[in-house]
């Protein structure tokens, strides 16, 4: 009898835990299924009372697809460009975009975000999704946002983004305008343009080889000085040879613009699918161009130049190795991020105790200007109900309030009051004891940027909007950007150019990793091994050939 | 009116066996508690291979599922990229077993031999330790050891003794064809044989000790004993470790992912590493695509049971499933 009751008792618990595992939503296959991520309630409210939660103009234009709806939840999937990390005051920030959201919307709002790893979001997003977990909104890199837009997946929020309250204080309308497609359908919105990188040189590296950034001008310039870093002994160290011209992580970015860490190298060659002067789609890989670029990389890569890393290294691997302590194995240009990066970079440096001071390189003559990425995108996730007032609340909760030019745009900009930023009197010190101690006093009723949390000897930069790139204007005059970070976007907005658009069709949508795949071994092949460049890319051709041909042929009919 | 089958109790004697249903009565306590692990198992193990059929469906994050037949198995099979994977998974998954099993037989042998308790008892310690390290720890660490830029210390040595003119660069071990493959076989020894030893040891331990008191009356030498004492006992277990883990020689993943680069996919892409790539590397995955590749790596691990278990039976008297 014992045993039997002991039987039963571990298949009701087996069986319990089973459903309780299985308890989840069954039929989240579609986002259309899937509303669990927002506990939202429907109202059945009439249209004249629809117009204060969900836009005026837009719940005029679509009265019958735009119900009122009240949006208790919202969840949001980021990647690490939100700079309120977990450790980093994002509890603080959620609490404060609640009570400012919620105060706007008239209901109480609960933000959920999930922050995705940075350098593996697009593989992370994909796990998500297989997982039949749909946010409300996510960031998305322009070249996820080209493959995702055709799908049906994101809500075309042009309506939404037209009669919003933004509009009026809009400062870069061509931002988001070129984001539509041919037909006018809008389904992102970025809060910024895209920004870029720059060349970045250590100044006392070129001292102690003897040059002067002004007279870098030209590819054989740029050689040569990285030939100096790399046998002159630059970091004074008594050796020649252990340091090395330039890093970057890979020698070819994963996303566009692809060459952005490497464009001396590049310069004219764009080694992706890409249109040509009269809108024609080509593959940029097999031109003259591509060719002369890999031939110049694989010179570098055989002189000692470009760091030998630079092949396997991630972008964090190729900056921590920049700006360590120990310079040795180090390189004495890094082509990064341009604007708040001077700043960040810098202050890198001087937390490792290396000579701080970077000077930006003006775009050399073959390269001509930096390029400026297509913007990374807010987009909603369309339920596919075929009734916007769902998504349109989760525009105005999100989209709305992040361009309000007040608390809310405050909060994307600089994060946390009295945690990341403050108005109130205070004086703090960084790095103190030591020589780089610097004292900084505020008096009651000026805005300035607080200590980082998790390194309280640099000031706290920015949250997720740059407001040197935001496309809306901040209306209460919050500012505090060092003067690093603002010779850094003045320079890169100097001197860049927008970066080819990203390519989309269905084979090249399935065939992205083939192709990627490809042009890398083509890469290595040269730049590594030294190999021929022709017969790499006749081998590049008959691995996929045919599938560019398909993808070019789509491409082109859909012009 | 059927007649019940004649069954042989356990304990000798002929019965007439009993109907299904009485038996299963019969023994409702055991059916009970077995009953919580059918239900598992068919959850757990079962249920997801209904996933199966997306092999032959076009399905990606967004959308619903459409039926494409064998166009995925058709683009697979004409694709180089998976035969070269495929390849891989077997030359690398078949050297890294021989070769670690020899290891860790010649290690085993070794321990066996050593008469000193403490010193054994800390090498083995010592050589059990790195098995118990994260494969991203120990990618990390040979990362850093076998760097060629100048901070790579193998490359450091290599130049101070000569092998590597100072003013060239060095070797980039993980992303050279012809060192990665050596590279991974040294790093899976280094990791894996101290743990490996543990089944050889265990059998070295029940070898009769009168089998080596009768070798020493006849006058045999240490080795001759290891010749014709150790290794003979040692030959089931060595056979019973090869078959059972020819089996599994589909699913290396992590080992590689680790350790892999662009660089070197033609000698190191496995299936797995390239599923991994074809799902997740990019923005908007066909899981229909990746699937197919996943039902046809599990038919060959299908495949190689059914032959380790037929190979199991010819050379053990017994089989593993």
């Amino acid at each position: 009898m014992k045993k039997k009751l002991v039987s039963l008792l571990l298949t009701a618990t087996m069986v319990a835990s089973l459903a309780a595992c299985g308890g989840g939503d069954s039929t989240a296959d579609t986002p259309a299924a899937d509303n669990s991520s927002s506990e939202t309630t429907a109202t059945e409210a009439p249209a004249e009372n629809a117009d204060a939660s969900t836009g005026d103009a837009a719940a005029a234009e679509t009265p019958a697809e735009t119900g009122s709806y009240q949006l208790d939840t919202l969840t949001v999937v980021v990647n690490g460009t939100l700079t309120a990390s977990v450790d980093n005051g994002q509890a603080d920030f959620e609490k404060q975009w609640e009570e400012a959201v919620s105060a706007k919307l008239g209901h109480p709002i609960d933000l959920v975000i999930q922050q995705l790893d940075h350098s593996g979001y697009t593989d992370a997003v994909g796990r998500l999704f297989a997982g039949g977990d749909y946010p409300d909104a996510m960031i998305m890199s322009a070249e996820m946002f080209k493959q995702y837009a055709p799908t049906g997946l994101l809500w075309d929020m042009a309506d939404a983004y037209d009669n919003a309250d933004f509009q009026s204080r809009m400062l870069l309308p061509s931002i988001n305008e070129n984001l539509k497609d041919s037909e006018g359908r809008l389904y992102g919105f970025a809060s910024a343009y895209g920004n870029g990188c720059v060349t970045y040189v250590k100044k006392a590296w070129l001292d102690a080889v003897g040059l002067d950034i002004n007279n870098i001008k030209t590819y054989d310039d740029y050689y040569d000085m990285l030939l100096k870093f790399h046998n002159e002994d630059p970091d004074g160290n008594g050796v020649n040879g252990d340091t090395y011209g330039v890093v970057a992580a890979g020698f070819m970015g994963n996303e566009a613009p692809y060459i952005n860490y490497l464009p001396e190298f590049w310069q004219d060659a764009y080694p992706a699918i890409t249109q040509d002067a009269n809108g024609t789609w080509i593959d940029g890989f097999q031109t003259d161009a591509t060719k002369a670029a890999l031939l110049r990389l694989q010179q570098a890569y055989k002189d000692g130049a470009i760091d030998p890393e630079s092949l396997t290294a991630s972008t964090k691997i190729a900056r921590e190795k920049w700006f360590s302590n120990d310079q040795t194995g180090s390189a004495g240009v890094f082509t990064y991020w341009a604007g708040t990066w001077y700043q960040t970079l810098t202050d890198n440096l001087v937390k490792n105790e290396v000579n701080e001071e970077l000077v930006q390189l003006p775009p050399i003559a073959e390269v001509g200007k930096y390029l400026n990425r297509e913007a990374p995108v807010w987009v909603i996730i369309d339920d596919g109900d075929g009734d916007n007032a769902r998504e349109q609340a989760i525009f105005d909760a999100l989209i709305e309030t992040m361009m309000d030019g007040d608390v809310v745009q405050t909060l994307w900009t600089y994060g946390a009051e009295d945690v990341h930023w403050s108005t109130k009197a205070e004086s703090f010190t960084t790095n103190p004891g030591t020589d780089k101690e610097k004292v900084y006093e505020y008096e009651d009723g000026v805005f300035h940027l607080r200590p980082s949390l998790n390194d309280p000897n640099s000031i706290w930069k920015k949250n997720y909007i740059d407001p040197a790139l935001v496309v809306c204007e901040l209306t209460n005059g919050y500012a505090d950007a060092t003067e690093l970070a603002v010779a850094g976007n003045k320079f890169f907005t100097e001197n860049c150019v927008d970066a080819p658009q990203a390519p989309s069709s269905e084979t090249y949508t399935n065939e992205t990793g083939t192709i990627y795949d490809a042009q890398l071994a083509v890469i290595t092949e040269v730049v590594v091994n030294g190999g021929d460049v022709d017969a790499a890319m006749d081998n590049y051709v008959a691995t996929v050939g045919s599938i560019i041909d398909q993808c070019l042929s789509e491409m082109n009919a859909a012009q | 009116m059927k007649k019940n089958k004649q069954v042989i109790t356990s304990t000798g004697v002929t019965v007439r066996e009993k109907p299904l249903g009485l038996r299963i009565w019969n023994n409702r306590g055991y059916y009970l508690m077995f009953l919580p692990v059918l239900i598992f198992v068919l959850i757990m193990n079962y249920w997801p291979m209904l996933g199966i059929r997306y092999a032959f469906y076009d399905y990606k994050p967004v959308g619903q599922p459409s039926w494409v037949g064998l166009a995925h198995f058709t683009k697979m099979f004409s694709t180089a990229a998976f035969w070269t994977a495929f390849k891989n998974t077997l030359e690398l998954s078949i050297m890294k077993l021989i070769i670690t099993t020899f290891t860790a037989v010649i290690v085993s042998i070794f321990l066996n031999e050593m008469g000193n308790l403490f010193a054994k008892k800390t090498l083995q310690t010592v050589i059990y330790l790195p098995h118990f390290m994260s494969w991203a720890v120990v990618a990390s660490i040979f990362s850093l050891l076998l760097s060629p830029s100048s901070t790579g210390m193998i490359n450091g040595w290599l130049k101070d003794l000569g092998f590597i003119a100072q003013e060239q660069s060095g070797i980039y071990f993980l992303a050279d064809s012809k060192w990665w493959r050596p590279i991974f076989y040294v790093i899976n020894i280094w990791k894996e044989t101290g743990w490996g030893t543990i089944i050889f040891l265990a059998t070295l331990s029940g070898i009769n000790p009168e089998l080596y008191e009768a070798a020493d009356i006849d006058g045999a030498t240490r080795l001759q004993k290891i010749r014709y004492v150790t290794f003979p006992a040692l030959s089931n277990t060595i056979i019973t470790v090869l078959i059972l883990n020819l089996a599994k020689v589909m699913n290396m993943f992590e080992s590689v992912f680790v350790l892999y680069n662009n660089a070197v996919y033609d000698v190191s892409d496995v299936i797995s590493t390239y599923i991994y790539r074809q799902t997740f590397a990019i923005a908007l995955p066909n899981y229909g695509y990746s699937t197919a590749v996943g039902l046809f790596k599990s038919l060959v691990g299908g495949a190689l049971v059914v032959i380790c278990n037929w190979l199991s039976k010819k050379t053990r008297g017994r089989g593993i499933v």
